[in-house]
């Protein structure tokens, strides 16, 4: 089995889904999905990280990275205000953007495969010059996407490698 | 009409606010949580409460059980906003008193149909 294989397709094309109808009702805007990216490759080099934790028959982490300008893009979006107009308002954005897609995938996994999962109150770090790292042992798919202004987005899927299923 | 937006995130309670002024409605108060929401009732009874059910302090859930519970504001329409779609979900929630639901994510026009449509009742 290759490494992009390793994590169930299905749940790959249930978090892509769900980022894609999230962005389409929310953010007033289509996102181009391309092929997702196995493994530890790099991470991207983003200022704005969501994560929001899922635990039940798979366990692991939802997470959303934007550079700063494609996350005001969003807010400003999701507010209906000018982007030049954001500020103090981004965290909580796009805190509630990563809840949404994950709240939105943990739906149609359960439609799908009849799990049932928690999930945790979204995180949002904004700041330059960090790195996320995963002290258990998970694997990882990257689902890469543009949006109409050619800004790229990723959203990570991590599952915790006692539950890859 | 008087409505109150209970809701953690102050994103969505802005999508909210932003959805019922395209309603025409204009008199919206606000609350992070129920404990807070229950604050602002005891100012005053609103024509609808629209809030989350996950939230820190006190949950949506427990908020609209004990609204229920108080003679006064018994009977306000209730419509709950959530990222919880399971059907055990929804029937957790209509046996608390919520009498409409909308699953985040959601787009305008759903939220304005729910609104009208709690309304109407």
């Amino acid at each position: 089995m290759s490494p992009a294989t390793a994590i169930d397709s299905l749940l790959l094309d249930e978090l892509t889904a769900a980022t894609r109808d999230v962005f389409k009702t929310m953010v007033f805007q289509e996102v181009e999905a391309s092929s997702p990216i196995a493994g530890d490759a790099k991470r991207p080099g983003a200022n704005v990280v969501g994560t929001v934790a899922f635990a039940g028959q798979t366990s692991g982490l939802v997470v959303f990275y934007s550079s700063l300008e494609a996350a005001q893009s969003i807010t400003a979006s999701m507010l209906g205000i000018d982007p030049a107009n954001v500020n103090g308002e981004l965290p909580d954005a796009i805190g509630e953007l990563t809840n949404m897609i994950a709240g939105s995938f943990r739906t149609r996994v359960a439609h799908a495969k009849g799990e049932m999962w928690a999930i945790s109150v979204p995180t949002v770090t904004v700041g330059s010059d960090f790195y996320t790292k995963y002290v258990s042992d998970v694997q990882r798919v990257l689902c890469p996407f543009r949006m109409r202004n050619k800004a790229e987005l990723f959203v990570e899927l991590i599952v915790t490698r006692s539950t890859v299923q | 009409m008087r409505f109150l937006i209970v809701d953690d995130s102050s994103t969505m309670r802005r999508i909210i606010i932003n959805t019922l002024n395209k309603l025409g409605h204009q008199d919206v108060a606000e609350a992070g949580n129920g404990r807070e929401g229950l604050d602002r009732l005891s100012a005053g009874p609103v024509d609808l409460i629209i809030t989350d059910w996950n939230m820190p302090e006190m949950s949506g859930i427990d908020f609209i059980r004990t609204v229920r519970s108080m003679p006064d504001i018994k009977d306000t329409p209730v419509l709950m906003v959530t990222t919880n779609a399971a059907k055990d979900d929804i029937v957790e929630a209509l046996k608390a008193g919520v009498n409409s639901y909308v699953v985040k994510p959601f787009t305008p026009d759903t939220m304005k149909e729910k609104i009208e449509a709690v309304l109407a009742r």
